[in-house]
């Protein structure tokens, strides 16, 4: 799949072989704004920082438009860092959410099935008790 | 009494809308404007712009004395007051015949007539009409209002006196939700109309929204353009209007035209105006309700023009000239089908709820049978401080399918981009099977709502093109992001990086 600019300022054209589609893109802060054949996706602009809805208090939101396919954990589990928490399908592609620090599952506020979009809150999570260890302890980020 | 120069009491695409029309004639045109909209396309459209006050409408587009006086100072010597804000207060019409200046719209006292609730449902009573029963309670404290709630009969509907446009309309189904309505009720309707008059009405279930337009000259000339379906609403407004209507037989059709020709005529009325009815069942035996007149051009004229080859402004300003009527009632015919669908800066997710904001990229569509009615342009915000209708997009063709489908696809390649819209709700409307079918109602939003919210997952070229609009941007936002600190919070979106780019 190649991406090139079209001659419009914000205008996109992405070929698939011979398929072509065309699509239109703006970057507004931290999020893309994206439109493709009617309908506007929002999405994160820089995967490398935290989004917008990641909030300190530690709730998780989902990144994207996406379809919640399996929910690994269950409220009160302990989590450590990396654990995959809740599984994700978007554009046909797997997309686990992991959990950002240790910590303990507070509230899930989503079930199998679900179609979600962007920042609704999927999953709660408390910080690890007692015990701080110096590192990035704020669950979400 | 010719009109050379016309000052437009109004803003974004109704001001452009008529600005047109003026330049088509030869007539000169003032625009007004807030400090919201100095830079707004319908001033650089004008030949000349005053401005009549800061941003809220309260101050600037609602202050008679100013629009007046703006009127004067500028030469001009009439006033189109477009929909919406002053156009149907009888004030602005009083204020100009008083300042000598043509008020392109009925007269004041037909303003007042046919705008109040009460009068005009009295008028049409007189004409034959059915009504809904309701009625504007004399006493307008809560109490008086629950009152008269209970004589009408629950369900009912609360709205503001004054106005239209579903502004300050609430619907109750019992006494406790009636009391958690009032306040709010006249809250709105003393914010829009600067009157929190409300009137109390039956509310009837499942009814369709058609309306016809009509119109009349100072020569004893009254018609009607038939009717336009407007039963796709949201909180009370209406998002997409058609014409004709598929409930319409021609027998009904002939019918609701009469009635509707006939009550403007008992009312004095002239120059553009509409009927409103609720549509109780279909065909023949369908029954209709009086239930409002506006006294002013509606924001889905342009349905109407299509499938009757008119255009309502340009009457509007050959009645206010005093000139006849251009067409008389055996002129006129429907033809085809059109349908409007109005866009809206508003995120249908949260409960319509409107989005201000620039917009970073705007482009609209064209095509056969495509026009498009609108204010705003790319680079521009959209204020907070006004409604947030972005544009009409209007499409018209042989049958309603083919116009259903022009509509979709125009939509489908309408890219608007840095506030959220109602474009794929709309899409999602048009390709309901209840809505090709004309399975509608005013309820038709609330009750598929969960399937016209649906979004699919974005398909593999929108994920592509976010990659590729992350790497163009990584060259500045790597550097300020590195290190340790930004690694350790991981983001879920890290892990999708292939797209099996070359």
């Amino acid at each position: 799949m190649t991406v090139t600019r079209g001659p419009a300022p914000g205008e996109l054209i992405v070929r698939d072989g011979d398929q072509v589609a065309q699509v239109f893109a703006v970057r507004a802060g931290d999020t893309l704004w994206i439109f493709h054949d009617g309908i506007v996706h929002e999405m994160a602009a820089d995967t490398s920082a935290p989004r917008r809805g990641a909030h300190a208090q530690g709730s998780l939101t989902a990144p994207m438009p996406a379809t919640v396919i399996e929910i690994k954990v269950a409220a009160g589990d302990a989590v450590q860092r990396g654990d995959i928490l809740i599984v994700l399908e978007a554009m046909k592609m797997e997309l686990p959410v992991r959990a950002p620090g240790d910590g303990r599952v507070k509230a899930i506020h989503c079930r199998p099935g679900d179609l979600v979009q962007p920042e609704t809150v999927l999953i709660d999570l408390s910080p690890p008790e007692a015990r701080d260890d110096a590192g990035p302890g704020r669950a979400g980020g | 009494m010719d009109i050379t120069r016309l000052l437009v009491a109004n803003r974004g695409e109704i001001a452009l809308r008529i600005i047109r029309a003026c330049r088509e004639m030869g007539i000169e045109t003032v625009a007004v404007y807030s400090d919201a909209d100095a830079q707004a396309r319908h001033v650089r459209a004008a030949d000349y712009a005053v401005r009549i006050g800061p941003a809220p409408a309260s101050e600037s587009y609602l202050k008679v004395g100013a629009i007046v006086d703006a009127a004067r100072g500028a030469g001009a010597d009439a006033v189109h007051p477009g929909y919406g804000f002053l156009s149907e207060r009888a004030a602005l019409a009083e204020a100009c015949a008083a300042a000598g200046l043509v008020f392109v719209g009925p007269p004041a006292a037909a303003i007042e007539r046919m705008g109040s609730k009460i009068g005009a449902r009295a008028l049409m009573e007189q004409a034959g009409v059915p009504v809904v029963p309701g009625q504007t309670p004399a006493d307008q404290t809560d109490g008086g209002i629950a009152a008269a709630a209970a004589r009408i009969g629950f369900p009912v509907l609360i709205k503001a006196s004054a106005g239209g446009g579903g502004k300050g309309m609430r619907s109750a189904r019992d006494a406790r939700t009636l009391a958690e309505a009032i306040p709010a009720a006249r809250r709105e309707a003393e914010a829009a109309f600067g009157d929190g008059t409300l009137y109390v009405e039956r509310l009837i279930e499942r009814p369709r929204h058609v309306e016809i337009q009509i119109f009349a000259d100072d020569h004893g000339h009254a018609v009607h353009l038939f009717e336009r379906e407007c039963s796709i609403q949201r909180r009370h407004q209406k998002i997409v209007e058609e014409s004709p209507s598929p409930a319409l037989t021609p027998a009904l059709r002939a019918r609701m035209g009469a009635a509707a020709v006939a009550a403007a005529t008992s009312a004095g009325y002239r120059n553009a105006g509409t009927i409103e009815f609720l549509l109780e069942g279909e065909g023949d035996a369908a029954h209709f309700y009086f239930l409002e007149m506006n006294t002013r051009l509606q924001v889905e004229h342009p349905v109407t023009e299509l499938v009757t080859g008119t255009d309502l402004v340009r009457a509007q300003l050959i009645v206010a000239m005093g000139r006849p009527l251009p067409w008389r009632q055996e002129d006129l015919v429907q033809r085809g089908h059109a349908i409007e669908c109005r866009v809206y800066a508003e995120d249908p997710a949260q409960g319509f709820l409107p989005q201000a904001g620039p917009l970073r990229l705007y482009r609209e569509p064209g095509g056969p049978g495509i026009r498009i009615d609108s204010g705003v342009e790319e680079g521009a915000d959209v204020p907070v401080q006004y409604d947030p209708m972005l544009a009409k997009l209007i499409a018209s063709g042989e049958t309603r399918l083919q116009a259903i489908d022009r509509a979709t696809a125009a939509l489908r390649g309408f890219p608007i981009l840095g506030v959220r819209t109602n474009v794929a709700f709309l899409v999602q409307v048009l390709r309901h099977p209840a809505f090709r079918a004309a399975e509608v109602h005013t309820g038709f939003v609330d009750e598929h709502l969960a399937s016209l919210l649906e979004t699919p997952a974005p398909p593999e070229a929108v994920g592509a093109a976010a990659d590729f609009m992350r790497r163009q941007g990584d060259a500045g936002a790597r550097a300020i992001g590195s290190g340790a600190a930004a690694a350790a919070v991981h983001d879920p979106w890290a892990d999708l990086t292939n797209w099996g780019r070359d």
